[in-house]
This record gives C-alpha cells, sequence and structure tokens, in this order.
C-alpha cells in the first residue's frame, strides 16, 4: 500500500493544471444506409453478412454464406453491429463461455434485424451497464506480422458471418 | 551503452537492398493509415483526442482511484508498482504463489519496458510471447523493432527458416499463410494450456472499471477466457475518463497504427468470469516524474499507435534496433532521453525536425518540439554526442554572423560546382559516404538573387 499512497502523491504533486472537460461527443447525422456501409465494411475487413428474411430458414442462409462443405459452426447471438467498422458487439452475459468468441473456427454472429449504429460514439453508449465482459467483433482474426501479407485466420476465427435476423 | 544510434544506423544502411525494403514496407503502412484517416471528421476527433487525454493527465489521481474502486468492486485485485522492478516481483509473486511455469503472454510494451521476460525466466518461468510477430523475435533471441509490428525487419524466407527449425515447416516454406498457420497451432496450443495469462492494456476507463485490449489474432482473449489467472500490466497513463473517451480513442487507434477501422478484436472486461482471478498492475516508472515536467507532459498522451515511427524518416531508414530502447522511433526518442539521459543522448538528434510525426499523431503530440527541447537539456547537461559540440560550436560561429555565413556559403558553392567529385567524395564526408549524390550547387544563393533583383538591401 505504500506504493499506492506514493503513485498518487507524486501525482497530486506534479500539479497538473486543470483541463477543460471534453464535451460528449454528438451522435453522427442520420447516416444515409446503415445496413449497406455496415456489410461492404465487414466485406472489407474479410467477414461476409447477411439479412434472414422471415421466410427463410436460419441455417440455410449460413451455408449459403459459408460455401459448400463447411459445416461446424458456432453461433452466438450480438447485441448490435457497428457501420463504420464492420464490428458486431458480443456481451459474456449471452455466452456460457467466453472464450467461444475465439476458439470458433467458424463464427455466425446473429444480430437483430435493425440494430445497427453508426460509429463507435453511439456504439460505446449501447454498452450495458455493468457488463461483465463483451466485445466487439470486426471480421476474422488476421495478422499481417509475416512481411505485411494480410493472413485471414491468424489464432481465432478462420471465418466470421454476420445474420441479421427479427 | 555500445555504439549509439548513428553507429546502429550505419550498420543497418549498410544493407542498402535491405534498408529500402524496410523504408517501403512502412511506407506502405503509412499510406493505409492516410487511406483509413480520409473522415471528414478526421482532425476534430484528433482534437477531442488530444483533449481526452489532457483531460485524463489533469485528473489522473481521480480517475485512477474511481478505476480501482469499480475495479475492485467487480473482483478485480488492484496493484500499484512504482518501478519496473516493483512490477516484475508483483507479476512473479502472484504466478509462484499459483505454481506457475507457462505464462501465455499477448503483446505488451510495458513488459518490454519492465522487461519482464528475461526477470521471471531467471526465476524459472517461461513466458511465451503469443503475438506472431513477437513470437518471431522471442524465438530469434531479439526484441521488437516497432511497438505494433515487432517483426516488420523480418523477411518471409528468414521467417521460414526460423520456423523450420522450431516447427518443423518444410524448409523452403515461406508462403505467409502456411508459416501462419503453422504459428497458429502452436499458438493455440501454448494459450489455451498456459498456467497464467499476461496482457498489456490499450485503455482502462474509470467510469466502467473497464481494462480494454485490442488485437487483430485475437491471441490475448483466447489467453485470458481460458488460464486460471489473468494479469493485466498497464501504465497509469493509460487511463480515459468515460466511455465516450473510449469511443474516441478506438476511432483514431486502429486507423492510425495499421490503416484498419478497428481492430479485429476489441475487449473491454470489468471483471474475472467465474471461478478464475484477475488483477490489474498499475505501474508508474518514471510517468508520475514526467507529469511533473510540462515540458514533456504530454507525452504521456501517446496511444502507442506506431503512426509516427512508418512516418519518420529516419526510423524507416534506420531500423527499430537501432533506437536501443524498448519503443523506437520519434517517440521513442523523447520518451528515452528521461529514462537515462545518459545513454539516450544520440536519440533526440535522430530526426530532422521535418514534423511529419507531429502531422500523423491521433493525439497531436508535438513530438518535434519536445526533440528540440530534449537537444536544449542535453546541451546544458554537457552531454551531447561524440563530436556533436564542436560542429556546433563552429556552426554557430557562422551562422550567427551575417558576414560570415555568405562567405561560407559562397565557398560552399563554388567547392560543389568546381572541384572534383573525387575530392568531395572522399570517406571524409558522411554525405557520400552513406552513397548519397552530392547536390547540384546553383550559382548564387538565394539572398544574392533577391539583392540582383532589387527585392532586399
Ligand atoms: S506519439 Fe502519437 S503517433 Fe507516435 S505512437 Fe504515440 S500516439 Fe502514435
Amino acid at each position: 500500500m505504500i506504493a499506492r499512497a506514493e503513485i498518487l502523491a507524486a501525482i497530486r504533486a506534479a500539479e497538473v493544471p486543470p483541463a477543460p472537460t471534453p464535451a460528449p461527443v454528438p451522435d453522427a447525422a442520420d447516416a444515409a444506409d446503415l445496413l449497406q456501409q455496415f456489410r461492404s465494411t465487414l466485406e472489407s475487413v474479410g467477414g461476409a453478412s447477411a439479412v434472414c428474411e422471415p421466410m427463410q430458414v436460419f441455417e440455410e442462409v449460413v451455408y449459403t454464406l459459408l460455401g459448400p462443405g463447411r459445416h461446424a459452426v458456432v453461433v452466438l447471438p450480438g447485441r448490435f453491429a457497428v457501420a463504420e467498422n464492420g464490428a458486431v458487439y458480443v456481451d459474456a452475459d449471452d455466452l456460457t463461455n467466453r472464450a467461444d468468441v475465439v476458439l470458433a473456427t467458424e463464427l455466425v454472429l446473429v444480430v437483430p434485424t435493425g440494430a445497427i449504429v453508426a460509429t463507435m460514439h453511439e456504439a460505446v453508449r449501447r454498452l450495458p451497464a455493468g457488463s461483465r465482459c463483451g466485445w466487439f467483433l470486426s471480421g476474422p482474426s488476421k495478422t499481417a506480422d509475416i512481411e505485411q501479407a494480410l493472413v485471414i485466420g491468424a489464432q481465432g476465427a478462420k471465418t466470421l458471418l454476420v445474420v441479421f435476423r427479427d | 551503452m555500445s555504439a549509439g544510434h548513428p553507429e546502429a544506423a550505419a550498420a543497418f544502411l549498410n544493407d542498402s537492398e535491405r534498408a529500402a525494403w524496410h523504408d517501403q514496407a512502412l511506407w506502405f503502412v503509412r499510406q493505409r493509415r492516410d487511406r483509413a484517416t480520409d473522415l471528414p471528421e478526421w482532425e476534430a476527433l484528433r482534437d477531442r483526442a488530444a483533449e481526452l487525454k489532457a483531460y485524463a493527465m489533469a485528473n489522473l489521481a481521480g480517475l485512477l482511484e474511481a478505476f480501482e474502486t469499480r475495479a475492485t468492486a467487480s473482483g478485480v485485485t488492484v496493484h500499484w508498482a512504482r518501478d519496473a522492478k516493483e512490477h516484475n516481483r508483483i507479476v512473479f509473486d502472484l504466478l509462484r504463489q499459483r505454481s506457475a511455469t507457462r505464462v501465455a503472454k499477448s503483446k505488451s510494451m510495458l513488459t518490454e519496458e519492465c522487461q519482464l521476460n528475461p526477470y521471471l525466466a531467471a526465476r524459472g518461468i517461461e513466458v511465451v510471447d503469443t503475438d506472431l510477430g513477437e513470437r518471431i523475435v522471442q524465438l530469434a533471441g531479439e526484441a521488437p523493432s516497432h511497438i505494433v509490428l515487432p517483426a516488420i525487419h523480418w523477411k518471409k524466407e528468414e521467417v521460414g527458416t526460423l520456423f523450420h527449425t522450431h516447427f518443423g515447416t518444410p524448409a523452403d516454406e515461406s508462403s505467409p499463410d502456411a508459416l501462419a498457420a503453422a504459428a497458429r497451432e502452436h499458438l493455440r496450443e501454448v494459450l489455451l494450456h498456459a498456467d497464467a495469462a499476461i496482457t498489456g492494456a490499450n485503455a482502462m476507463v474509470a467510469g466502467t472499471g473497464g481494462v480494454v485490449i485490442c488485437t487483430n489474432e485475437g491471441n490475448a482473449d483466447l489467453g485470458m477466457h481460458s488460464a486460471p489467472i489473468h494479469i493485466v500490466s498497464v501504465g497509469i497513463e493509460k487511463i480515459v475518463a468515460t466511455l465516450d473517451d473510449l469511443g474516441v480513442l478506438l476511432r483514431v487507434l486502429a486507423r492510425s497504427a495499421t490503416g484498419q477501422p478497428i481492430t479485429a478484436y476489441t475487449t473491454h472486461i470489468t471483471a474475472p468470469r467465474p471461478g478464475a482471478e484477475m488483477h490489474v498492475v498499475l505501474v508508474d516508472n518514471g510517468r508520475s516524474a514526467r507529469l511533473a515536467d510540462p515540458e514533456f507532459r504530454s507525452a504521456l498522451h501517446c496511444i502507442r499507435c506506431g503512426a509516427c515511427l512508418n512516418t519518420c524518416p529516419v526510423y524507416r531508414r534506420s531500423g527499430g534496433h537501432s533506437y536501443q530502447y524498448s519503443i523506437a522511433g520519434p517517440i521513442g526518442a523523447i520518451l528515452a532521453p528521461a529514462v537515462d539521459l545518459d545513454a539516450h543522448r544520440a536519440l533526440p538528434f535522430a530526426s530532422t525536425l521535418c514534423g511529419s510525426c507531429k502531422d500523423v499523431c491521433p493525439v497531436r503530440i508535438d513530438i518535434p518540439v519536445q526533440l528540440l527541447a530534449w537537444r536544449g537539456r542535453i546541451a546544458s547537461a554537457n552531454a551531447l554526442p561524440k563530436g556533436y559540440a564542436a560542429i556546433f560550436a563552429r556552426l554557430g560561429g557562422i551562422v550567427a554572423d551575417r558576414t560570415r555565413f555568405e562567405s561560407a556559403g559562397r565557398w560552399a558553392r563554388r567547392a560543389l560546382r568546381f572541384l572534383p567529385p573525387a575530392l568531395l567524395a572522399g570517406r571524409w564526408n558522411p554525405w557520400t559516404r552513406a552513397g548519397r549524390e552530392l547536390p547540384l550547387a546553383p550559382a548564387q544563393s538565394f539572398r544574392e538573387w533577391a539583392r540582383r533583383e532589387g527585392r532586399v538591401e
């Protein structure tokens, strides 16, 4: 506890002059087509998405997206999507095991239709109060650590699909 | 300290082909950043990011206390470390008490700064760096050469040879896909079975008591949600006040770092999973002292995006290892002298003061001004790097005296125009020694031209 007291005392002794409280960032002006923006951004970060229409079978939508011969998928619920960066927010409260978000090789996130915000400013305001753990997942796991060549599927998901469904 | 930055940079430049390749690799990342930051609100975002950092530094003690209260309430144990030694000791005690012998670590510049790996290795604990780039340099017995791209100086064929030795990939395998796949097998094995996970943090949020960790590979998440204990090592300056502030940071961080709109994984964690432990070690290690120095205070705003490295003409052409500090590039050159002025006194001179770092910095740190201020301090401490004092005294005398300055210019132009190149490009000339052509000198100076045109006296 000496360390704590000493560090806090040193910080206070530094007497940093007051700085204004940053103004809250306003929500984005009504963006045109958030769904379209989300879908193209997600594609640019290596993911894919679809909207499951009321008459469609969810599994069929997923397998169409996946392509032939791939079946073992993990389906997790997402709370909402972020148009500017292709991310989906997933909260640990909705999962049985936190590690599932990274253990799954083929990951499907199901997001309620219409649950899309424009930017991270709105997104952080939608974090559930008292959330114990949550993620913004933007496309599959990736690395460019070998000569800046993009490799999809570094250590987590090799495929990340987002399906909007009511 | 052995050789300083100039010597190490000269050695790097000896392999001119590799130096050019390194330069291009980083310029490529810089260009990706330019495309990703092409948003109408980008400059306003940078303003807002600078403000939130200034606010956090002005209220640092209170914000840390608020963070601690919230984190503790949700089951996290918060530790405080005055310096690297104390940090290492705390981490070691936590591991020893749980008989941990194998630790999976995700990227953390702070543990580099504290030299945690060698400290734990000396006490029988194996630390595996699980970021692919960090694993490459770790297997090779090197330090990262870049804060975001640790193995940017490695060619894929070299990674192939390294992985052949360690993971048994085919000897001539150099495809990034195949090599990354081999690393995936190895690293997932390590991450899922480690006795403990250590991660850094990109931010702490006082308002939620949350720690925020960004990765593209997912290694931090694999480790922290699998191991029985998760230890977060984080510098005290990483705190932000609110989720609103976090939103701003997350918008600028990955765009500046790699040109992505956000990293693939952004984790906000406030509580350990049921049955597991979570510890946060808050580290000072010189930060509070820097906070007390108005001239260099804003260096604490750094969010370690690496943009200033990617854009820096000196960094790109001298390589991260030439800085001989855990953080290379322009930001390293203003952080390192505060740690050890004598050892790092050449770094503030490793810059042309072109200002490109300041132009890309997402939190608007005025790096060139701080480089200049360090030069002043180094000169007043009589600690100028070898040879600089004599040159500066000479040069100072000339530029301070208009007549001498003009005649020196005249002589230099004549020499460049009329002396045989072989004489000018001798071993004594550091400009040509580095393989550069001497510039063509104009017949007259700007001032002479203006005088002739009747524009000045
Ligand atoms: S100084 Fe600025 S540009 Fe450089 S790493 Fe830090 S935040 Fe990024």
